[in-house]
C-alpha cells in the first residue's frame, strides 16, 4: 500500500461520512424551534421503560420491577404534569443539570416521579446509605432533591415508602450490589452538561 | 493473598503514641474509636485499635464514615461474632496500607439495605483480596507510592492518596463486576470496565496523567489476573 | 468580525427567549456538532438524537453560559458529554455501529482507492477507544486547536496531544495490517 497521509485521510473520511448520513439534519432548526414553543421536552421514555421492568441477572421480574414500572408510568403522567404548567423562558419545570456552588461542589437535582408514595428518600455513598428525603412540594408526584457533591462517583438507589429502588433513569450507569440494582452517576469534569 | 499479622504488643505502644497526641485526626479522637469498639464489641480492643491508628496516621482515612460504620455496627441486630467478622477485612487492610474507603462505604451500604452477615462479609473479603493484588500489580508495573510532599524519585512514583484512589478505583471495577456475575477470563472487558471508570473519573477526582499512567502499563491478562485471584 | 458580533446578538436574543434566534444557531452549528457526535458515538440514529438533545439542552442552560467565552467550545462540551452519557447506555445496550461504506452493493473492482482507505480508516476509526477517538475527532473533524479539545474533553493539553498522536499510529497499523504493502 502507497504510504498515506494519515491526516489527509482521516480529516476527508470524517467528512465524507458526515456528507452521508447528514440528511436527518435537515429541518432540525425548525423542529426543534417547534419543540422549544410547545415547552414539552421530547421523551423517549420507550428504551427507559424496557430498562426499568427488565428482570434481573438472576431472571426473576421481582417486586422492584413492579416498582419500577410504576415509577416509569409516574415518570410519563408526572413529565407531562410538570411541563403543562413550565415557566417563562422556555425552560423546562425540572432543571437537570448540576449548578456549581463556590466550595467546588455541584449541587445535584435527583428526581423521581412517584405519584403514590407518601415517603421518597434517596440513600447512597454521598450520605453513608442513610437516607436523605426528597421533597414534593407542590404535589405533583414528583419528588426532588438538591444536594451539593464533589466530584466523584456516586452509587445510590431511591427509598420509595419504605422499598429501595435502584434504577433511576437519569443514571450514567448501573451496577448490581448484594444482588440488587445501584444506580451511578458521575459528577465532575468540564462544563456544560 | 499474604498478608501479615500485627504483633500483639503494638496496642500498648500505640496507645502510648496517642497519649504523645500523635494522631493525625484531630476531629475525632481516638477515644473515641475505642469507646464504640468496646460497644461492639471487639474481643481483642489492642489489636483493632492499633490498626485504626495506623490508618489514621495516613492523609487520606475516611474517619468520618469509618466512625459511622462502626456506630452503626455497634447498634446493629448482628451477633458479636458475626460484628467481629464485619470488621476483620478492614481491620486487615488498615494494618498492610491499604485503602479502606471502598470498603467502608460497600459495608456501610450492607448495613443499610439489611443484608445478612455473611454477604456482606463475602464482598468485604473479596474486595480485600483485590485491594491487595490490584495494588502488587501496579507495584508490578512499577508504579509506586510516596509520601506526598517528598520528592518524586521517578516518573511513576505518584503520592499516596493519589495511588490509593487509582487502587480503590480499579479493584472496585473489578468487585463490581464480578458481583454482576462477570467472568474474570474476559480480559478484555475487565479493561474496558476499568478504562471506563478511570477516565470518568479523570479531571474529577483523578488525575490524567495517572490514569494515562496506568492504562499504558496494565493489560487484559493482568486483569484476568487479579480477578481469579478474588474467586479461587 | 461581524459574524461574531452577529452571533453575540442571537445568543442574546435566544436568552431574550426568541427561540428564532436560537434556531439560527442551531443551522449554523448543527453539521459540526452532528460530526462531533457520529465521530464519538459511531451509530448515526444515536448521533441524530444527541445532536437533536444538545441543542435542546444548550438552550435551556443558556442562563449558566458565560457570553464572554466561545460559544462553540461550550456547546461542544455539552456534546460530548451527552455523547459520553449514551455510551454508557450503549454498553449495557449495544447496537449495530456504522458500516464502513454506507453505500450498498459494490463492485469490488470499482472500489476507487481513496474510498477503499476511506473505508477502511472508518472502521478502524469505531474500533479505536473512545479515549483516543474523541480528541481525534475533534481535531480532524471539527479542526479545533489542542487548548479547546483539552476544555472540551476536561483532560490537560499534553494529553491531548499524547491522545493524538498515539490514536493515529494505531489508525496507521490497523490500516497498515488490513492491506500490507
Amino acid at each position: 500500500m502507497k504510504p498515506i497521509d494519515i491526516d489527509d485521510v482521516l480529516r476527508s473520511a470524517l467528512r465524507q461520512e458526515v456528507a452521508e448520513t447528514a440528511a436527518g439534519l435537515d429541518g432540525l432548526e425548525e423542529r426543534i424551534v417547534l419543540e422549544l414553543g410547545e415547552r414539552r421536552p421530547r421523551l423517549r421514555v420507550g428504551e427507559w421503560m424496557r430498562q426499568l421492568i427488565a428482570p434481573t441477572r438472576s431472571g426473576r421480574i421481582g417486586q422492584l420491577s413492579l416498582v419500577g414500572a410504576t415509577a416509569a408510568v409516574c415518570l410519563l403522567i408526572g413529565f407531562f404534569a410538570a411541563t403543562r404548567f413550565s415557566l417563562d423562558g422556555g425552560s423546562p419545570a425540572i432543571r437537570l443539570e448540576p449548578s456549581r456552588n463556590a466550595d467546588g461542589t455541584q449541587e445535584v437535582l435527583f428526581v423521581l416521579p412517584a405519584l403514590d408514595a407518601n415517603e421518597v428518600s434517596v440513600v447512597g455513598n454521598f450520605n453513608s446509605w442513610e437516607p436523605t428525603t426528597l421533597s414534593d412540594e407542590d404535589n405533583d408526584g414528583i419528588w426532588t432533591a438538591s444536594i451539593p457533591l464533589p466530584p466523584g462517583r456516586y452509587e445510590y438507589a431511591f427509598v420509595i415508602d419504605g422499598r429501595w429502588w435502584g434504577q433511576d433513569p437519569l443514571a450514567d450507569e448501573y451496577v448490581h450490589s448484594f444482588g440488587e440494582y445501584s444506580s451511578v452517576r458521575y459528577i465532575g469534569g468540564g462544563d456544560g452538561a | 493473598m499474604r498478608v501479615a499479622r500485627r504483633a500483639r504488643w503494638i496496642g500498648p505502644v500505640v496507645l502510648l503514641l496517642v497519649a504523645l497526641g500523635l494522631s493525625a485526626h484531630a476531629e475525632i479522637p481516638l477515644a473515641d474509636y475505642e469507646a464504640v469498639l468496646l460497644a461492639i464489641p471487639v474481643s481483642d480492643l489492642g489489636h483493632v485499635l492499633g490498626a485504626i491508628e495506623f490508618g489514621l496516621s495516613q492523609p487520606d482515612f475516611p474517619a468520618f464514615e469509618t466512625m459511622q460504620y462502626l456506630d452503626r455496627l455497634a447498634a446493629s441486630r448482628y451477633s458479636a461474632q458475626e460484628r467481629e467478622a464485619l470488621l476483620s477485612d478492614i481491620v486487615v487492610a488498615l494494618e498492610e496500607g491499604l485503602p479502606i474507603e471502598g470498603l467502608v462505604t460497600k459495608g456501610l451500604e450492607g448495613l443499610a439495605r439489611g443484608v445478612p452477615a455473611a454477604g456482606i462479609q463475602q464482598s468485604l473479603h473479596q474486595r480485600l483480596v483485590l485491594l491487595a493484588e490490584t495494588r502488587d500489580l501496579l507495584y508490578a508495573k512499577g508504579i509506586f507510592s510516596v509520601a506526598p510532599g517528598s520528592p518524586q524519585s521517578v516518573d511513576t512514583a505518584l503520592p499516596t492518596p493519589r495511588f490509593n484512589l487509582l487502587v480503590t478505583h480499579i479493584s472496585d471495577t473489578i468487585a463490581d463486576y464480578l458481583e454482576g456475575g462477570g467472568s474474570p477470563f474476559e480480559g478484555q472487558t475487565l479493561m474496558q470496565e476499568v478504562r471506563f471508570r478511570l477516565t470518568s473519573l479523570e479531571g474529577a477526582i483523578l488525575n490524567a496523567t495517572d490514569v494515562e499512567l496506568v492504562l499504558k502499563r496494565i493489560e487484559p491478562a493482568d486483569l484476568t489476573r487479579v480477578a481469579l485471584s478474588a474467586v479461587s | 468580525m461581524y459574524r461574531v458580533q452577529d452571533e453575540v446578538s442571537l445568543l442574546r436574543a435566544s436568552l431574550e427567549g426568541e427561540t428564532e434566534a436560537w434556531g439560527e444557531i442551531i443551522s449554523r452549528y448543527k453539521d459540526a456538532v452532528f460530526g462531533l457526535c457520529l465521530g464519538f458515538l459511531r451509530n448515526r440514529a444515536d448521533a441524530e438524537d444527541i445532536t437533536h438533545d444538545a441543542f435542546i439542552r444548550a438552550y435551556v442552560n443558556l442562563r449558566r453560559y458565560n457570553l464572554e467565552k466561545r460559544f462553540s467550545t461550550w456547546m461542544f462540551t455539552i456534546a460530548a458529554n451527552l455523547c459520553r452519557n449514551r455510551l454508557r447506555y450503549r454498553r449495557n445496550h449495544p447496537v449495530a455501529e456504522l458500516p464502513a461504506q454506507i453505500r450498498g452493493g459494490t463492485d469490488p473492482a470499482k472500489i476507487v482507492a481513496a474510498d477503499d482507505r476511506h473505508a477502511a480508516i472508518r472502521e478502524a476509526l469505531s474500533k479505536l477507544p473512545y479515549g483516543y477517538r474523541a480528541p481525534l475527532v475533534l481535531r480532524y473533524y471539527n479542526d479545533l486547536p489542542y487548548r479547546e479539545i483539552a476544555e472540551i474533553l476536561a483532560i490537560p493539553e499534553g494529553t491531548v496531544k499524547t491522545r493524538i498522536h498515539r490514536g493515529k499510529a494505531m489508525l496507521k497499523q490497523r490500516m497498515e495490517e488490513r492491506d500490507p504493502a
